[in-house]
């Protein structure tokens, strides 16, 4: 997989995962809210993509639409695909699975497995009656066991410990596991779990595994939990990893370290990475292609070199002028005024043209499409649509 | 005290010859209960020693982690809490901070009667937990606070005109149709307008709130506001409506500012001065420019390392490694040293360093059975066998542990499975002015 991947240019790279046209709504009182309103991108093998929005725009819905996390209902998947390649079957040659269509059962051995995700709080995505240990191997359980039983016991294991390799034991049988002559065999097992759980943390350099194993999240500080979840993610080396603002519950500091994990990690397992963020500078650091996500929609695509260098929608050149840097003077911040639109059952239009300041009549009444700029860049808005209206104002004319 | 002091009075060389709020040696204690009689068995020092002065019309940016102290503190200030050691002046003229200064100096037990009673006099007319009636009533109107998260700092059951109008009428300013007047005069002062008068908070955007929380603080006109992450819960583009905002409300009331964020591009933008706080204390303090351009401590150089800059194409973020030590027994020395990338053998090593370093070693913290503890230097540590303690002893004395704890070990002696190790004393560290109204506690600047 490194010989083919290494060396190509990122736009040549083989496709992870391809979202086309992603639409997903909610049902609420008020009407239909079109939360994700026909997104559509692309992940590369290796790279590591930013979806970059504020607070509202989609950007957790999308990502978690790619292991199927929204409730439903209110969640409705309303069109759209997206096509994921594993790296099983990019081996054999095969074509894309959709996984909005796949059985819940096929799903079940993808999420976790060859699509793993970090979440934003990791004080709430660890469950706090478990120690640390215990349920990290769930993970392993759920998706190793067969290994696990190669590993630990003899070729063909009865029906009992199979199950219990796949956490699936009923009361009566758990009872019996604790007796022989079921008991070494689990425990062999058990230790086995321990190794590997052991391992995935000290991947993510945490010092003492086995004692973090013992402890319960809420011994560990934030840096320390993200890690854990980190290494969770990581166990079963997934194709790609989708990283929902797994930095912002936590001090500079700290995430400075954990951005540097990830980025080590990418590296080492060839993993793509899906990283969600509000923060642009953040995404500047740690991106290879940026999308720009607004109200349901994308409105900018590129590589992050062009997209900071060369922004283009009116959205984006704000967004990065309302960031307080070192050239600002107090009180002359390019806040963007308004606020972001409702999304129940909006009309045919740009976005963004309540708060753009060179919207005209066509941006009210109709859909933007993405128009390429050179390879590696697009952006929707009418704008670059004809060449009548291409001279928009500079970065520095908007500040 | 005495460095910390003339610190206080050296800041007041600028326009006015009183500051709004000056603090000395300001400490927030929060007891730690335990056991079914609920007995204090420890105190979490949240806020430690905290002495700095707020000059009428400027803004003083308060930075630095989660869990350091710097929203306790603001909460101190507005009155909300009450410290537990120290002195929170409001309107200190600089003749009395001078005065407290000289006296202060003296050692407690030397003071005269006369200056006993100046002191007392200066307490009784400006320390806030001292004030009578009408001065308390003076400086809770002058004094008034914009919280974080405005979701539960905006009573969801109350009407915007009820919010923004409760102070006016809690201090009889206005009454019916005066008051609603009022109410939208400061509604538009804020940006927003008469018809969102009768809505309640839950029908506003996150922006649209903290401008209603923002007008509640206004409505008595105060010479003095804490902002406590006003900022923090809201999205960059409505961030930079607020920042713009308060600036312009500043400019045209003369508004005086306690701006804490953890935000260092927020708090670079918005600050003229800039304390720095790590562990309930303030390890350097200066103004904006000083403190960004030649910082001198080096959590203040970890912080703006591991900040990312949207300005600049090929930073590279650097975080600290570890986590924030208990603020229940704080580090000896330096309070940073544990995580200090450039930390020298006299910035306070003691025993709980040398066992958090055993923390990382599986084998042999399986083996420690007991640490006996004689001063935080000095202990002996009890091992389970011989061969972990000749083990542990070997890999100290090998220069396992870190070169700067190596450095401060003054004696390390096996006798059995039992370890002693003992480490130079040294005394607590302090702000000590480095020129140019910059202070900084770290021993690699001042030279103490």
């Amino acid at each position: 997989m490194t010989s083919t991947v290494d060396g190509l240019p990122p736009a040549s790279r083989p496709l992870v995962a391809e979202v086309k046209d992603l639409r997903v709504h909610f049902q609420a009182k008020a009407g239909l809210v079109h939360a994700v309103d026909g997104v559509s991108f692309e992940i590369r093998d290796g790279e590591t993509l930013g979806l970059v929005g504020e607070t509202g725009c989609g950007k957790s819905v999308t990502a978690r639409s790619f292991i199927r996390l929204i409730p439903s209902p209110p969640g409705v998947y309303a069109g759209g695909e997206i096509d994921f390649w594993s790296s099983a079957a990019r081996r054999k040659g095969e074509g894309p699975i959709d996984l909005l269509q796949i059985p819940q059962k096929e799903m079940l051995e993808i999420r976790g497995d060859r699509i793993a995700m970090i979440f934003q709080d990791p004080g709430k995505a660890l469950n706090p009656a478990l120690t640390i240990g215990s349920q990290m191997s769930e993970v392993l359980f759920q998706h190793r066991s067969q290994e696990l039983m190669e590993a630990a016991l003899e070729e063909d294991p009865p029906a009992i410990l199979r199950r219990a390799a796949r956490q699936q034991s009923s009361a009566l049988e758990r009872l019996l596991l604790k007796l022989p002559p079921w008991r070494g065999r689990m425990r062999r097992l058990s230790r086995r779990v321990d190794e590997l759980v052991a391992r995935a943390l000290t991947e993510t350099q945490i010092s003492n595994p086995r004692k973090i194993m013992d402890s319960y999240p809420h011994e560990l500080s934030g840096g320390m939990k993200q890690r854990v979840l980190i290494a969770q993610a990581l166990a079963c080396n997934p194709d790609l990893l989708i990283a929902d603002e797994p930095t912002t519950a936590l001090d500079v500091t700290i995430q400075a370290r954990i951005l540097e994990l990830i980025a080590e990690l990418q590296q080492r397992l060839e993993t793509s990475v899906l990283y969600i963020s509000h923060d642009l500078s953040l995404v500047r650091e740690i991106c290879d292609r940026v999308a720009v996500m607004y109200a349901g929609r994308i409105v900018e695509t590129g590589t992050t070199k062009e997209i900071f260098s060369n922004p283009l929608h009116p959205y984006t050149r704000g967004l990065m002028a309302a960031v307080p840097s070192a050239a600002h003077k107090r009180g002359e911040l390019a806040a963007i005024e308004g606020n972001v639109p409702e999304l129940v059952d909006p009309p045919p239009a740009c976005r963004f043209n309540s708060r753009c300041p060179f919207a005209v009549e066509i941006c009210r009444t109709t859909d933007p499409r993405a128009i390429p700029i050179g390879d590696e860049h697009s952006v929707a808005c009418f704008a670059y649509e004809s060449g009548d209206r291409t001279e928009l104002p500079t970065l520095e004319q908007w500040v | 005290m005495t460095v910390v002091s003339s610190a206080a009075s050296h800041l007041s060389e600028t326009v006015a010859e009183r500051a709004v709020i000056s603090l000395r040696g300001v400490e927030k204690h929060f007891p730690i209960k335990d056991g079914a009689l609920q007995r204090v068995v420890g105190q979490v020092r949240a806020v430690d020693g905290v002495s700095f002065a707020i000059r009428p019309g400027e803004t003083v940016g308060l930075v630095g982690e989660s869990g350091c102290g710097k929203t306790t503190l603001g909460r101190c200030i507005s009155g909300l809490a009450p410290t537990t050691g120290g002195k929170i002046y409001f309107r200190l003229g600089d003749d009395a901070a001078a005065r407290l200064d000289e006296i202060e100096a003296i050692p407690e037990a030397e003071r005269s009667q006369d200056q006993l009673a100046e002191i007392e006099r200066i307490d009784a007319g400006h320390r806030i937990d001292q004030l009578s009636g009408p001065a308390w009533k003076t400086y809770r109107r002058n004094c008034q606070m914009v919280f974080q998260d405005s979701f539960s700092s905006l009573n969801p059951r109350q009407l915007v005109k009820d919010i923004v109008g409760r102070p006016l009428r809690v201090y009889k300013e206005a009454s019916g149709s005066e008051l609603t007047e009022r109410v939208v005069s400061l509604l538009e002062s804020v940006g927003l307008g008469r018809q969102h008068l009768y809505r309640y908070p839950h029908q506003f955007s996150g922006g649209q709130r903290q401008r209603i929380s923002i007008a509640r603080a206004l409505a008595l006109d105060p010479e003095f506001i804490v902002l406590d992450e006003p900022t923090s819960a809201l999205d960059v583009s409505v961030q930079a409506q607020i920042l713009n905002l308060l600036h312009e409300l500043q400019q045209e009331r003369g508004l005086t500012y306690l701006f804490i964020s953890h935000d260092l591009g927020v708090v670079r933008l918005m600050s003229d001065r800039i304390a720095v706080m790590y562990l309930g204390e303030v390890v350097e303090q200066g103004t904006a420019l000083e403190l960004f351009e030649s910082s001198r401590h080096p959590y203040t150089d970890a912080l703006l390392a591991a900040n990312p800059d949207i300005s600049s194409e090929t930073t590279e973020m650097k975080g600290l490694s570890g986590t924030v030590p208990d603020p229940a027994n704080p580090p000896e020395g330096c309070r940073f040293h544990t995580r200090c990338p450039v930390a020298t053998p006299a910035c306070g090593w003691e025993v709980d360093d040398a066992v958090d370093w055993l923390q990382t070693k599986e084998t042999l913290l399986g083996a420690l059975i007991d640490v006996e503890r004689r001063t935080n230097f000095d202990a002996t540590l009890v091992f389970h066998d011989v061969d972990s303690a000749a083990a542990v002893t070997t890999a100290m004395a090998e220069g396992d542990i870190p070169a700067a704890m190596k450095g401060a070990l003054a004696n390390l002696a096996r006798d059995g499975t039992k370890v002693r190790i003992s480490l130079t004393p040294v005394e607590p560290v302090r702000l000590a002015d480095v020129g140019g109204q910059h202070l900084t506690s770290c021993i690699l600047h001042t030279g103490l």
